[in-house]
């Protein structure tokens, strides 16, 4: 008798298993996409659903609210739907510049506090209203696919350095460096396009940086820059892709702060537009993209400087060097900081042709 | 001298490090780098492995103190202290054990709540998971060994989720190396100290052991290798987070997950914390037990009944402790008694005995 005593009891840890509060995929919303634009003083929230048609195409369905408090936007939005609306699967959040420029810290709060929310949701500023980038019709796979395939395929084969929410936080909450974010403008009602990238000083966006900086931009950010550039000499037009490259910082004085940087680009000629390679052009196009990077590079650094940000994070490499560093004080001697710039290109391969 | 565990009843030496192991390895793990990083900073890991080599002094230790009185710690208690004090000692240790696992399991509660179900029932749940760790306990400390193998064997696969956060990790937020004072880094190591409790219980099952000297290496090794993943831990937390946002992170080893995509699965956090269920099940099940142990030895209540009483008094004080708040108090409370146990009374006690038989000898 006494034998049998817990069947009864593991039989009911069975049962009670189905006891708890299901979401079963068929019958919730799931969110792709969350914009959040200004309008006069309120937010305009809109949450892009992707409805799944019989004959396999995806549509976009787009919720809308206005509100100054990001959850009552959701709350509202889910006043206006059937299904209840969650954010597990979300792939990509859009601020209008409006809206980044004033800062987002009420959004950075929900992404953090909310636990269903994944670290690799793309953010990203949008020029013009998140909404009308929302109201396109992107691809095939929805639009809360195709814009995080956007940015994705940009930061692995392009010149986007990684953007997701972790780097996001990451870099906001780095003392002593600034986070960046894509800036995205619609230029077709089917295509977006990566327009730049948003610099911000703490939560608010100072600055924006052109699409063609972004290639020495990504050097001093990121090790593996599969990005690209086109180089210019006497003999005509290449295209060099970068295979592989590094950045190294140095200290070379630190009163008043003087750094060097070192940038090394190993590079594979894809185009020329001369007759053919002559000897020793491969070297003359080296020399010329290290003088086009030493100079665009340098350009950067000086203006990031004069818009006191720091979006390379030179604060928190200076502090990696230091014992007992005292950010109040770089904040003032970041300003007199002199930087010396050096590039060494390869250009390992030139196709299959001379 | 206390009567010898029959043969039949006791582990193979090897298995002993795994009851270690996984009483070392409990709710703790999900969040101790806040608590590291508080006082020392991202110098916090150096303090980590040098709370790891004091743990390895003090199960030096302990393995001397069962030699000495060829018992367990109930024993040791009587014999230096006479019945009267040693078994009032020995009574407290039930308080301990019930605390600790309220601590692991009210832990798994609020974690789940948090990131699963926030309609948990604490009660429910609760219960269910009690009756299982009283089910391990009716089999026998053999069974409560093989759920704690299987307890750490199942979820080690866990581990190499934390591969995806070295790719995001950014390693120079260790730099610069000891830019803390040794005062901050002992203060880090203090609490660093609350996670890796629970060795202690090897004072309670040292008769259990088939071969306790040759059971010695094993042991010291898994106190070797959970200080080893609890360093490893640390460094990539503290290169997955700056500062700032780190100190924000209530359960920093969770939200490393949120990095994590699989394409059969879209939120990895789900997979890790139905598994860290089954990492808790050994705490529970070594708790039960030893609380019921000591029951039975200075109360002279059949195990059996015991760990219904001890289960019942930690079902009621999971229910007290639901908030945010009172699990801190609660878990911090526990954490001191625990240093207090291991770190100074252990010690103290080997002096005691050491005393005692000379004092006997005479």
């Amino acid at each position: 008798m006494k034998k049998y005593f817990f069947i009864p009891l593991l039989l009911f840890t069975v049962l009670l298993a189905g006891c708890i509060n299901k979401k079963i995929i068929d019958d919730v919303n799931i969110t792709t996409g969350i914009g959040i634009d200004k309008e006069g003083e309120q937010y305009l929230g809109s949450a892009m659903i992707p409805v799944y048609n019989p004959d396999k195409s995806i549509e976009n369905f787009i919720f809308t609210a206005k509100g100054t408090v990001v959850r009552d936007l959701m709350f509202q939005m889910q006043q206006t739907s059937s299904q209840p609306i969650v954010g597990g699967s979300l792939d990509v959040t859009l601020f209008d510049e409006t809206v980044a420029r004033e800062g987002i810290p009420h959004v950075l709060d929900v992404f953090l506090r909310d636990p269903s929310v994944g670290a690799r949701v793309h953010l990203a500023v949008v020029d013009g209203k998140a909404k009308d980038i929302f109201e396109g019709k992107y691809g095939d796979r929805g639009n809360g696919r195709y814009l995080a395939e956007l940015i994705e395929s940009n930061y692995k084969t392009g010149n986007l350095p990684l953007t997701n929410l972790h780097q996001f936080l990451h870099d906001y909450y780095q003392k002593g460096k600034d986070p960046v974010l894509p800036y995205l403008r619609q230029t077709r009602p089917d295509l977006v396009n990566i327009a730049g990238l948003a610099l911000f000083k703490g939560e608010k966006v100072v600055d924006v940086l052109d699409e063609n900086k972004l290639f020495y931009f990504k050097l001093m950010v990121d090790y593996y820059s599969e990005g690209a550039l086109k180089i210019k000499d006497e003999h005509g037009e290449s295209f060099i892709k970068s295979i592989h490259s590094t950045y190294n910082f140095k200290v070379k004085n630190r009163n008043p702060y003087k750094f060097s940087v070192t940038l090394e680009v190993d590079g594979m000629l894809t185009e020329h537009t001369g007759k053919s390679l002559e000897k020793g052009e491969i070297k003359r196009i080296e020399k010329q993209m290290e003088k086009q990077i030493k100079k665009e590079c340098l350009a950067l650094l000086e203006r990031f400087q004069e818009n006191k940000i720091d979006p390379v994070g030179i604060g928190h490499f200076i502090k990696t060097q230091t014992r007992n560093f005292d950010f109040k004080k770089w904040e003032e001697s970041y300003q007199n900081a002199s930087f010396d710039v050096d590039a060494k290109v390869k250009i390992v391969e030139v196709g299959v042709i001379e | 001298m206390q009567e010898p565990v029959h043969e039949r009843l006791q582990i193979s030496p090897f298995m002993a490090a795994f009851i270690v192991m996984a009483m070392q390895f409990g709710i703790g793990v999900l969040g101790f780098q806040r608590i590291v990083a508080k006082e020392a900073g991202y110098d916090a890991w150096i303090s980590i492995i040098g709370i790891g080599l004091l743990v390895h002094f003090i199960v030096w230790i302990m393995y001397r103190i069962c030699e000495a009185v060829d018992g367990d710690i109930l024993t040791a208690n009587v014999y230096v202290f006479g019945k009267a004090i040693g078994n009032t000692i020995n009574s407290f240790f039930i308080i301990y054990f019930i605390s600790a696992c309220v601590a692991v399991l009210g832990g798994l509660v609020e974690v789940i709540r948090t990131w699963m179900f926030p309609n948990l029932s604490p009660l429910l749940f609760g219960s269910m998971y009690l009756i299982l760790g009283i089910y391990i306990v009716y089999g026998g400390f053999r069974t409560v060994t093989g759920i704690s193998f299987f307890g750490l064997v199942i979820p080690s696969y866990l581990l190499f989720s934390f591969a995806y956060a070295i790719r995001y990790g950014d390693f120079t937020n260790l730099l610069p190396i000891l830019d803390h004072s040794p005062l901050e880094l002992l203060k880090s190591a203090y609490s660093m100290s609350f996670t890796v409790l629970g060795f202690g219980v090897l004072l309670f099952f040292h008769p259990f052991i088939k071969n306790p000297e040759k059971s010695k290496k094993w042991v010291h090794g898994g106190i070797f290798l959970i200080t080893l993943i609890y360093a490893i831990l640390a460094i990539i937390s503290f290169a997955y987070f700056p500062p700032a946002l780190l100190n924000k992170s209530i359960w920093a080893t969770l939200e490393m997950w949120k990095i994590v995509r699989l394409p059969i699965i879209e939120r990895f956090e789900y997979l890790g914390i139905a598994n860290w269920s089954l990492i808790i099940l050994p705490n529970v099940a070594i708790c039960l037990w030893t609380a019921s142990r000591v029951i039975k030895h200075v109360f002279h209540l059949r195990q059996r009944k015991g760990v219904w009483f001890v289960a019942a008094i930690c079902l009621l004080l999971i229910l007290i402790v639901d908030s945010r708040e009172r699990m801190d108090m609660f878990t911090s409370f526990h954490g001191k008694i625990g240093f207090g146990l291991a770190f100074v009374y252990t010690p103290l006690l080997y002096l005691a005995i050491i005393i005692a038989k000379k004092v006997k000898k005479k």
